[in-house]
């Protein structure tokens, strides 16, 4: 079922698939407490308009959360960083979709299985956020990375356990979270999250006219269709 | 509320209608647009200040006085940096009073209110987050905008629909006047004129006036088969059979009639013609050759009449013509004239014709047997001569006002208007013995201490002089003040000569328009040679006054009146039929028969018909039996008193 190339006969044996699965995802997402925002049946949904190895991975991501949402937040940040670092490949975007510069949701990154860094920030940013982990802790940071000798624009995720203390970075390039200071490599520039547009995006940013010409906001709707 | 009047509003009410809805979508349209501006503006206004501020490199002073700057160059209402903790680092807003507030009204700005959010980006040092800034424009501007665009749509769209209105209310009128023209037919039918109107383009009107025009012209050909069966019945009942003149006992009630009347000439002249011999020339003519001589003197004297109103011809026995002039001073000019052409004429026939003829000028107060007297006199005189003779005995009797002309004027002037005048009243009784109405002839005290005068003593010089307008006028007033006091209906006749004065009808719709109680009750009546002479003064005349609620009525009605053309456009109320048509009608079966042939043709225009100047009880009851209105004259006045 992992076949990519499944084809018409092989569809109605998903959609049987994800009857099943999403009787079991219900039944395991009733007993855990996870961010009030997160819809699993809707993200069960997304994944089967998203591909077939979308459908396979939406359990597994699921199950991430699930886990994540038990741990305490600085472990939880090593479970989700290492989670996305081992299923996801790093490949530049015009070779994954064909595009300069295309933001993916966490399904649509696991559905390629590759993506560059703002799609590891991305998946492990609404990973957190779904476990449980604040908005406001959370921040996407534009680096310079400095790479075997040269200069290489770059995206990370920063964990702020307070407002003002050193960050954490989750970052593809490196297996472990690594305290900022540890990170000599790494120049940071602007920082941003979705803070004050997070909450209401359901509802407000669909329908908005100008959301979708910001790569932030569009990324923010179509995250939001998923069910995040 | 009319027809019209909804039409309007209907359009009035869409057009308004379209108008505040466009200003609504518009107006509604332009604020989701200028909401969306806004946010826009603050969303990458904060985004850019965040940028900018996280190159500082922490320094409070330095962001400090990027945020100012942005603040001061830019249209904000506030822009905020708060620090990691939450807390307000630094601050820039505008209090109440600070920056010029929008042009439009409250009312406006409550009505299209302009939400934003405000625009938050993160701001940073190196790895350090410290805070966001969080960026409101001021969206006053967008008000202002927004307020005159309104208001200049609003002035467009005003002016685009007052335009629409003008349009909209000349395409009504157009449709209008069809609509109108159609109505005022049929009330003119209601009122008795049958009219026909152009036909409108609107299929709808069109049919509508294609039925009414075929209902007029049915009248008129029905109107017209009576009138003619009418003259058949009148020559059965008033003319010689074989002259086709009157026959004595129609010229005598005719004579009768005419000696009667207020509006006739004081002097008058009679001619008798005589073919002499009738006897003989009948031995030795034979009948066929003397009924050509009694049709060629007939032919004579008949061209009088046809070409002289009023003026009255007829066969008063085998021999005898009789011809009466209704003018004075040309009696005996006739006379002559009349002989000389018969001189002409007869003996082509056969030379031993001769007539005689006897002329007489009279006054014409006279009674008829005088003047029959009087002309037999004269013409027993010509007969004492031989061959065509002619006898003119002309007595001019004294001038009842020896004044001149111009005195004579000042006088009845003076008398005007200082309203020496009374109305006499004659009444009209219907079938019970009630009171239909009264005519009032007017009398003139010329003088201030001599009589009221009669209208055949100042008649005639009234009309000289011009003055029957004025005095139609006062006799229509004091009638209206009688009807004022007594409320009972009068009816005034009107001269011919004052229908012919330019101001008479406004004038009197004017006096009429004053007392519109009494106006309901007044009568106006006109001779029937009136209505054929000037028909369309007629016409005018109850175009004008009927709506107030006057009657109009003809007088001295009579055969005349199948001549009247459009008789049954004329729009009357009642028609007085004149002594000589009914005076006699109980002892004549044809004459009968003629007044119930006019009953019929009358009675199908809806009119009243009365009978004038009855003497005769046995005439009255003969009248009932034809089933007439009512009845006046010297039987009705004695009636009237005897009660």
């Amino acid at each position: 079922m992992l076949d990519p190339d499944g084809g018409g006969q092989f569809s109605a044996h998903v959609r049987w698939r994800i009857a099943a699965l999403l009787g079991a995802g219900l039944l395991a997402l009733s007993t855990i407490s996870v961010s009030m925002a997160f819809d699993s049946v809707r993200l069960l949904n997304a994944a089967v308009r998203i591909g077939p190895r979308a459908v396979a991975e939406a359990p597994l991501l699921l199950q991430l959360i699930e886990r994540a949402a038990a741990l305490d937040e600085v472990r939880r940040l090593s479970l989700v960083n290492a989670f996305f670092n081992q299923r996801i490949s790093f490949h530049e975007d015009v070779e994954v979709w064909g595009m300069i510069d295309f933001w993916a949701t966490p399904l649509e990154a696991l559905d390629k299985g590759r993506g560059d860094c703002e799609d590891y920030a991305i998946a492990k940013y609404f990973s957190l956020v779904s476990a449980g982990t604040p908005v406001a802790k959370l921040r996407m940071v534009y680096v310079r990375a400095q790479l075997g000798g040269k200069s290489l624009a770059h995206m990370v995720l920063a964990y702020y356990a307070q407002p003002g203390a050193e960050p954490l970075i989750l970052d593809n390039l490196v297996a472990d979270v690594q305290p900022a200071s540890a990170r000599g490599d790494l120049l940071p520039v602007f920082s941003f999250n979705s803070e004050g547009l997070w909450q209401g995006v359901g509802q407000t940013t669909q329908g908005d006219p100008v959301a979708r010409l910001s790569q932030w906001r569009d990324l923010l709707a179509r995250v939001r269709a998923e069910g995040f | 509320m009319s027809l019209m009047r909804q039409v309007f509003l209907l359009m009035l009410g869409a057009v308004l209608a379209a108008l505040l809805g466009s200003l609504a979508v518009t107006a509604g349209s332009m604020r989701q647009l200028l909401q969306t501006q806004v946010q826009v503006k603050n969303d990458d206004n904060a985004a850019t200040l965040a940028l900018a501020l996280s190159q500082q490199r922490g320094d409070p002073v330095l962001m400090a006085l990027l945020i100012s700057a942005q603040f001061d160059t830019g249209h904000y209402q506030h822009i905020i940096w708060r620090d990691a903790g939450g807390a307000t680092a630094f601050e820039r807003s505008v209090r109440n009073g600070g920056l010029p507030v929008s042009i439009a009204p409250g009312w406006f700005i409550a009505l299209t209110p302009i939400t934003v959010r405000p625009g938050v980006a993160q701001v940073s040092s190196g790895w350090n987050a410290i805070g966001a800034v969080e960026v409101q424009s001021h969206t006053a501007y967008a008000h202002d905008e927004l307020w005159r665009s309104s208001t200049r749509n609003a002035a467009l769209l005003a002016a685009v629909g007052v335009v629409a209105g003008l349009v909209g209310l000349a395409v009504l009128r157009r449709i209008r006047r069809p609509l109108d023209a159609a109505v005022a037919q049929a009330q003119a039918v209601m009122g008795g004129r049958f009219l026909t109107v152009i036909e409108p383009k609107a299929p709808e009107l069109q049919r509508l006036t294609r039925a009414m025009n075929a209902m007029v012209l049915r009248v008129k050909s029905m109107f017209e088969a009576q009138g003619e069966q009418l003259q058949v019945l009148r020559r059965q009942a008033h003319d010689d059979p074989l002259t086709g003149l009157s026959s004595r006992k129609h010229f005598m009630a005719e004579l009768a009639s005419a000696l009667s009347r207020d509006d006739g000439p004081a002097e008058a002249g009679l001619l008798l013609v005589r073919l002499r011999d009738l006897q003989g020339l009948n031995l030795r003519l034979g009948r066929q050759a003397v009924d050509q001589v009694l049709m060629a003197i007939a032919h004579a004297v008949k061209a009088y009449p046809e070409r002289v109103p009023d003026c009255l011809a007829g066969r008063l026995n085998g021999a005898d013509f009789a011809l009466w002039l209704p003018a004075p001073g040309v009696a005996g000019e006739t006379a002559q004239a009349l002989a000389a052409a018969l001189r002409v004429s007869l003996p082509t026939l056969d030379s031993a014709v001769h007539v005689a003829v006897g002329a007489v000028e009279l006054s014409r107060e006279q009674p008829a047997g005088v003047w029959l007297g009087e002309a037999d006199a004269a013409l027993a005189r010509a007969e004492s001569q031989p061959g065509f003779a002619v006898d003119a005995l002309i007595t001019r009797p004294a001038a009842g006002l020896p004044q001149g002309e111009h005195a004579w004027r000042a006088q009845i002037g003076t008398a005007l208007a200082a309203r020496r005048a009374r109305l006499v009243e004659f009444p009209v009784l219907d079938r019970a013995g009630r009171v239909l109405h009264l005519e009032c002839p007017l009398q003139v005290q010329l003088d201030a201490n001599s009589e009221f005068e009669p209208a055949a003593r100042w008649l005639p010089l009234a009309l000289r002089s011009r003055l029957t307008a004025d005095i139609d006028l006062l006799a229509v007033s004091l009638a209206l003040d009688a009807i004022g006091r007594d409320n009972q209906p009068r009816c005034i006749n009107i001269a011919p000569a004052s229908l012919l004065a330019g101001n008479f009808v406004p004038r009197l719709r004017e006096l009429v328009f004053q007392s519109p109680q009494a106006g309901r009750k007044l009568g106006l009546e006109l001779a029937e040679s009136a209505a054929i002479q000037h028909f369309d003064l007629l016409f005018e005349l109850g175009r004008q006054l009927r709506p107030l609620g006057v009657k109009l009525g003809l007088e001295h009605a009579g055969a005349g009146l199948s001549q009247v053309e459009r008789l049954y456009q004329a729009g009357l109320d009642y028609v007085k039929l004149d002594v000589a048509v009914v005076a006699g009608v109980s002892g004549d079966a044809a004459r009968a028969a003629f007044v119930r042939g006019m009953l019929v043709m009358l009675r199908s225009l809806a009119l009243k018909v009365y009978a004038e100047g009855l003497v005769d009880s046995l005439d009255v009851q003969a009248l009932w039996d034809c089933d007439l209105d009512g009845v006046t004259g010297p039987w009705a006045t004695a009636q009237r008193s005897v009660r």
